[in-house]
């Protein structure tokens, strides 16, 4: 069964995109939400919010949406609250939201881009990060280990 | 001018397969003194054997030559003005193919005598001739006992001068907030994404020829003071076109750094977007060094305010002020759904009177007057996601600006104001639509009679605008639109009409917004590329609007080039002077 034949199949089921840890589903693991990503925004920056700090370096989940993809192959991918048309690699004056999250796939591991709803389980990781690749810059990351469809 | 390169042609034995480029271009006109980089550059060189350029008949010196690629050869010189005239360039160039000549003419108006002290230049982005008349019809809806109008929106009763304005752009006949702008501030066509600057054959954004602007000049050869205003992010295209010159209006850094290093640097700058002003080290900058403008603009004597009361306080003669890390929310955002969404933490950010009336009050302490640039920036950034309700409520935001600038001028008679435009979108009034039927009901639009009256007004919220949610509303569409779904309502959050399909290369596209659909709405089929995820600006004519001294210097239909001239004309500006 070939990645195409998949997305397919999560066309019509809510499927897992792929979870290697079934258990990583389970209750134990806290959610975060977008709302919950930030203390205060202002001019002069972004605070990270007491939860997002306590919860760095954990594993947590998040549901949302893959912001559009540049590459037909996801190793990384931008997940974002609202289903969105912005390319978040693009520079244009459309630019866009703070409150974005970048998941980063195992070393490996690629997923098809989606416009379903995800759920994210990973490990946290906040903190100003440069990808040297494509000079995005992130605040929070996920580094995934299991993405599912719906949510 | 291919007539004349053709003779050309002819003439010579052996005509050079060479391609001449001369900037400025051809028809190129300017104020006396305006500054100017003067470039050629010649493509397809074999052996290149000499080359002569002469100014009215004598030779140029001072050219700087320069040969990027094997193939090219070129030539720069910098900082260049002319007397008032016309002025004719030629070049002669050989080499082993033969030779090629290139002229250019360039026009230099005669100075006026100034009739105007101050101008204040309100742009509204996107605020094409038929957005102004929605918001006419929302805020000023007709009395339904006999059809007569029961109002008029400020910029446009009163009137001393009024004109159609058409745009294009250097390369296109469709044109994008950057060229548009700089044609406003330099008089001359610009290409799609440039700011004040010419092309040319480098790989470097920020070494294109240069054209000076009316704000640079105001400030160089009148002492005036520039103040510049914006509800968009800081170094969007049209706040730049007043004091940035660059290839590519996404060179945010650079833009953040000219308007405190370069030719300009604005009295008074208002503006969103603190991400391209903080260190790269504060977790949101979009800057890839450790500048802090908020720190160093205050060592350059300015006073720094972030929110409406310290900008309410501000009492200086350099003010500047961020109000937001992004864009300044619209105002349906920031005086009616005031959801934490859309607002977040930025409780406190001012309205675009607020940051008008302290421009104007920072800047009227200069005793040679001012140059005010105001942009409503919102406006385009709702009608592309076909937004209308959030586009228009930011021109009656707009609107009641330019009401407290016409009071001011009341006071201040020597003050021209200027409401235009940078393009147009295609937003439309074509109908009403029962409110109370919907969302999404085709059945709900009426056409003609059935259109009835609507009923906007009828719940004004604190600053006296009407509410968008109302029984009758009016049918508003876009004429040019990816695939979405209509629901011809709004909604308290701004979602966008088209999302990805989850394909990339050949396959990507957009879809409509499955969350907009879900509200019950029409499936409209787009008429743009499927790449296309937003609506587009368009080539329609805008208004510009004119009340004040010199406003008799804008009538009858301009191109959008002629503001500069007829700007410059009311102010009586000669850069051949030092003040």
């Amino acid at each position: 069964m070939n990645r195409r034949t998949i997305l397919k199949l999560v066309g019509t089921l809510p499927l897992t995109l792929w979870l290697p840890h079934a258990l990583a589903q389970s209750a134990g693991t806290p959610t975060l939400k977008f709302s919950e990503l930030y203390g205060r925004v202002t001019v002069r920056g972004v605070e990270y919010s007491d939860k997002i700090k306590a919860l760095s370096g954990q594993t947590v989940r998040m549901s949302g949406y893959m912001a559009p993809p540049l590459k037909p192959k996801l190793d990384f991918f931008v997940l974002t609250k609202q289903p969105m048309s912005t390319c978040p690699f693009c520079t244009t004056a459309a630019d866009w939201p703070a409150d974005i999250v970048l998941v980063i796939m195992p070393r490996g591991r690629e997923l098809d881009p989606t416009t379903r709803g995800l759920q994210i389980t990973g490990r946290l990781d906040i903190g100003v990060k440069k990808d040297e690749d494509t000079g995005f810059v992130s605040l929070v990351r996920l580094y995934a280990d299991g993405v599912t469809a719906g949510g | 001018m291919k007539y004349l390169l053709s003779l050309a042609l002819l003439v010579c034995s052996a005509a050079s397969a060479a391609d001449l480029k001369v900037y400025p271009y051809d028809g190129a006109k300017f104020v006396p003194g305006q500054r100017f980089d003067l470039r050629i550059e010649v493509e397809n060189v074999q052996n290149f054997q000499g080359a002569t350029v002469t100014l009215d008949g004598q030779p140029v010196a001072g050219l700087v030559q320069t040969t990027t690629k094997p193939t090219s050869v070129e030539w720069a010189l910098r900082g260049q003005s002319l007397p008032t005239g016309l002025h004719e360039l030629s070049v002669r160039y050989r080499d082993a193919a033969g030779e090629a000549t290139k002229t250019a003419r360039w026009y230099v108006v005669p100075a006026a005598a100034a009739r105007a002290k101050n101008v204040i230049l309100f742009i509204g982005d996107g605020l094409g001739w038929n957005t102004v008349n929605a918001a006419r019809l929302v805020a000023h809806p007709y009395n339904p006992a006999n059809g007569t109008a029961t109002g008029q929106l400020a910029m446009m009763s009163g009137l001393s001068g009024m004109a159609t304005v058409t745009t294009s752009s250097y390369d296109s006949a469709l044109a994008d907030s950057a060229n548009t702008a700089s044609s406003i501030a330099t008089g001359q066509k610009i290409q799609v994404n440039a700011l004040n600057v010419y092309p040319d054959n480098t790989a470097d954004t920020l070494d294109n020829p240069r054209v000076e602007t009316i704000t640079a000049m105001l400030k160089r050869s009148m002492g005036k003071g520039v103040g510049i205003v914006s509800s968009a992010f800081g170094v969007d295209a049209t706040p730049a076109a007043f004091a940035s010159y660059t290839r590519r209006r996404g060179d945010y850094q650079a833009i953040a750094d000219q308007y405190f290093k370069g030719d300009v640097q604005p009295d008074v700058l208002l503006i969103g977007g603190s991400r391209d002003f903080i260190p790269s080290t504060a977790p949101g900058s979009r800057r890839k060094d450790t500048t802090d403008w908020i720190t160093d603009s205050q060592k350059q004597g300015y006073t720094f305010v972030s929110t409406r009361t310290e900008l309410n306080a501000a009492n200086t003669n350099k003010l500047f002020g961020l109000f937001n890390i992004d864009n300044v929310p619209s105002y349906l955002d920031r005086a009616q759904y005031k959801t934490g969404e859309a607002l977040g933490d930025f409780g406190d950010m001012p309205y675009l009177w607020d940051s008008t009336k302290k421009a104007v009050e920072t800047l009227e302490k200069n005793p040679n007057g001012f140059f005010l640039m105001v942009e409503a920036g919102m406006i385009d950034k709702y009608e592309h996601p076909l937004d209308w309700q959030r586009a228009v409520w930011d021109v009656l935001e707009l609107d009641k600006t330019v009401e407290w600038a016409k009071e001011y001028a009341k006071t201040h008679p020597d003050t021209l104001i200027l409401v235009t435009a940078d393009h147009a979108h295609s937003l439309s009034v074509f109908g009403g639509y029962d409110a109370t039927k919907g969302p999404g009901k085709r059945e709900a639009v009426g056409v003609y009679e059935s259109a009835g009256f609507p009923t906007y007004g009828d719940k004004r919220d604190a600053n006296g605008l009407p509410l968008p949610e109302t029984a009758r509303t009016y049918a508003v569409g876009f004429a040019a639109v990816p695939d979405y779904c209509e629901t011809y309502l709004g909604r308290r959050i701004f979602l966008d009409p088209a999302v990805s399909n989850g394909k990339s290369g050949a396959e990507a596209g957009f879809v409509p917004n499955p969350k907009i659909c879900e509200e019950g709405a029409v499936t409209r089929t787009g008429n743009l590329p499927p790449t296309a995820n937003q609506g587009v600006h368009t080539a329609d004519p805008l208004p510009l609007f004119a009340f004040g001294p010199g406003s008799e210097n804008f009538f009858g239909m301009m191109d959008q080039t002629d503001l500069f001239f007829s700007m410059a004309r009311a102010l009586g500006l000669d850069g051949t002077r030092s003040r």
